[in-house]
């Protein structure tokens, strides 16, 4: 009885000593491995991770006007009407010439037809003679 | 839950930006941003903008556009240090397809065109096989400042705020060409980011160097800013960093380096960003037949940051003025302050010194001697012998401003 409780003792004992050595093994692997990485003052491999994020929802309307229809479909197909609101005040012909600009330059699909309407909306929200 | 950017100005407390768009100094200085919202007006005609904190990786910024964004450093950030944090750095993006996930494990650099073998590399490629080089550099949008232009032009109508100072951690351009081996007959770099347009038919964001600029060494590829990785909306994982050079040429998320035995063609380089062939690209409105070149180097810069517009002293009493300045594309050689609007002129001293690329302080000492106003004044020199001109330089395009600052105070 005696001498299988000492047995116990001793396996537990042995057991406790394997698991501890185990944990220290881990432990040293990993700050080594951390030690390494500091070592090389590798800022960014230590930090590359997936990067997720979640761009705010833009949901800024054109004001209401004849027109805003046009400046809702066409504008905002590639920018928020931000970009519109914030230029300085632009003549008719100044703003034509910006609406010509999208469609020559960034491929604006916007009809011939549509582009004198626009050309007034953009002057009456934002404009002067 | 995605937020609405923007409501309308009125409903927000305004805050008077000071002329010269000096910004919130002292008014918003070391208060918590907590979400509150509130906005500025800049002292140009439709200045009114709203401070926003709704950006990821972002704090407190200037919206000048909610997509593609367009954020502004507000400006009381530049008296806080020389280095811009990382979440208040100005953002400027000209297409609306941003990728929104970046995954290291499968994003790739390559590089091919004209060279012997085309190479791809992982982040972790560059970190772990090239030898880091650190540099301090001024990243700032050719159309900084656009908003002060008169007669005013149309483009994103910033302030003062659209440039920020870090410190870029990476690899050389040079060493990362070496291993593809850059063949004879090569003549310029093309770099392209992970950014498309919405439309197809929307030319893609692309820009070049020529190709013994790129070989030059000091060109570079940063994994880093101000010791961290780069903010997604700054350019994550890796941006291109050209010091002294205005922040076109500066793509960011790049992934793709192509060797061109070529001019680029491209409508970046050939139509956009385009500048008078002039000193300090300075053109008269109207003027017609001006010889157009790309825009490149960056000119001398000086501002203040602690003393706004309208700024009133207490006679008898002295104030330490300061600002920060920075050379362009050499370095700084002085500062000069003036205290009656540009008739006798002394020299700042300057802060520490993080190489010809940096943001610098400069400091003075002022002496408020007797009442009345005064304009004060600050001009950068650099030491290629160039400086701030007395009167804007003026483009149809708004770029390049770099007139010396003045402000408007009074001892009382």
């Amino acid at each position: 009885m005696l001498k299988e409780m000492r047995f116990m003792n001793t396996v537990s004992v042995l057991f406790c000593v394997a698991l501890l050595s185990l944990v220290c093994a881990v432990a040293w692997w990993g700050s080594a491995r951390a030690d390494s990485a500091s070592g090389k003052k590798d800022v960014a491999s230590r930090q590359w991770a997936i990067v997720r994020v979640e761009l705010p929802a833009n949901d800024e309307p054109f004001p209401p006007g004849i027109g805003a229809d046009i400046a809702s479909s066409q504008c905002l197909i590639c920018h928020s009407a931000g970009m519109v609101l914030t230029q300085p005040p632009l003549k008719k012909n100044e703003w034509r010439a910006e609406i010509l600009k999208m469609r020559t330059a960034y491929g604006a699909p916007i009809p011939d037809d549509q582009v004198d309407g626009l050309s007034e909306y953009l002057k009456n929200i934002n404009g002067r003679e | 839950m995605q937020r609405s950017l923007l409501v309308p100005p009125k409903s927000r407390r305004q805050f008077l930006a000071g002329v010269g768009g000096l910004g919130l100094t002292g008014l918003l200085g070391a208060r918590a941003w907590s979400g509150t919202e509130e906005s500025v007006v800049f002292p140009f005609v439709n200045g009114g903008r709203n401070l926003v904190n709704t950006l990821p990786q972002k704090g407190a910024m200037v919206l000048q556009r909610a997509r593609p964004p367009l954020l502004e450093t507000p400006f009381e950030v530049f008296d806080q240090g020389i280095f811009t944090p990382n979440d208040r750095f100005y953002v400027r993006w000209h297409l609306a397809n941003i990728p929104t996930v970046v995954d290291p494990a499968t994003f790739r650099l390559k590089v091919h065109g004209h060279v012997k073998q085309s190479i791809s590399f992982t982040l972790d490629d560059l970190v772990r096989k090239f030898k880091p080089v650190e540099i301090a550099a001024v990243n700032q949008c050719s159309g900084n400042s656009r908003g002060f232009f008169t007669p005013r032009v149309a483009g994103g109508q910033w302030a003062n705020g659209a440039m920020g100072n870090a410190l870029w951690r990476g690899v050389s351009l040079k060493a990362v060409l070496d291993r593809a081996g850059v063949k004879a007959g090569a003549l310029q770099v093309r770099f392209n980011g992970l950014d498309t347009g919405i439309l197809p038919q929307t030319p893609d964001f692309m820009k070049s160097l020529d190709v013994d600029h790129s070989l030059d060494g000091e060109v570079m590829i940063a994994y880093a800013m101000n010791g961290k990785p780069l903010p997604l909306l700054n350019g994550y994982p890796l941006r291109l960093v050209v010091p002294g050079w205005y922040a076109t040429y500066w793509v960011k998320m790049l992934d793709d380096i192509e060797v061109l035995d070529k001019p680029d063609d491209n409508f970046w380089m050939t139509r956009a960003y385009l500048i008078p062939d002039t000193p300090l690209a300075d053109m008269v409105p109207g003027q017609q037949g001006v010889k157009l070149i790309p825009i490149n180097r960056m000119v001398p810069r000086s501002f203040f940051t602690n003393v706004q517009d309208q700024a009133k002293f207490k006679v008898g009493e002295t104030t330490t003025v300061r600002g920060i300045a920075f050379g362009g594309d050499a370095g700084l050689a002085k500062v000069l302050f003036s205290a009656d609007a540009g008739s006798h002129w002394q020299e700042a001293r300057l802060g520490s010194d993080h190489g010809k690329y940096s943001f610098r302080r400069w400091t003075v000492e002022l002496r408020h001697s007797s009442a009345g106003p005064q304009t004060l004044m600050v001009k950068a020199l650099n030491t290629a012998g160039a400086s701030q001109p007395d009167g804007a330089n003026w483009n149809s395009s708004g770029f390049m401003r770099n007139a010396v600052e003045s402000v408007s105070v009074q001892s009382l």
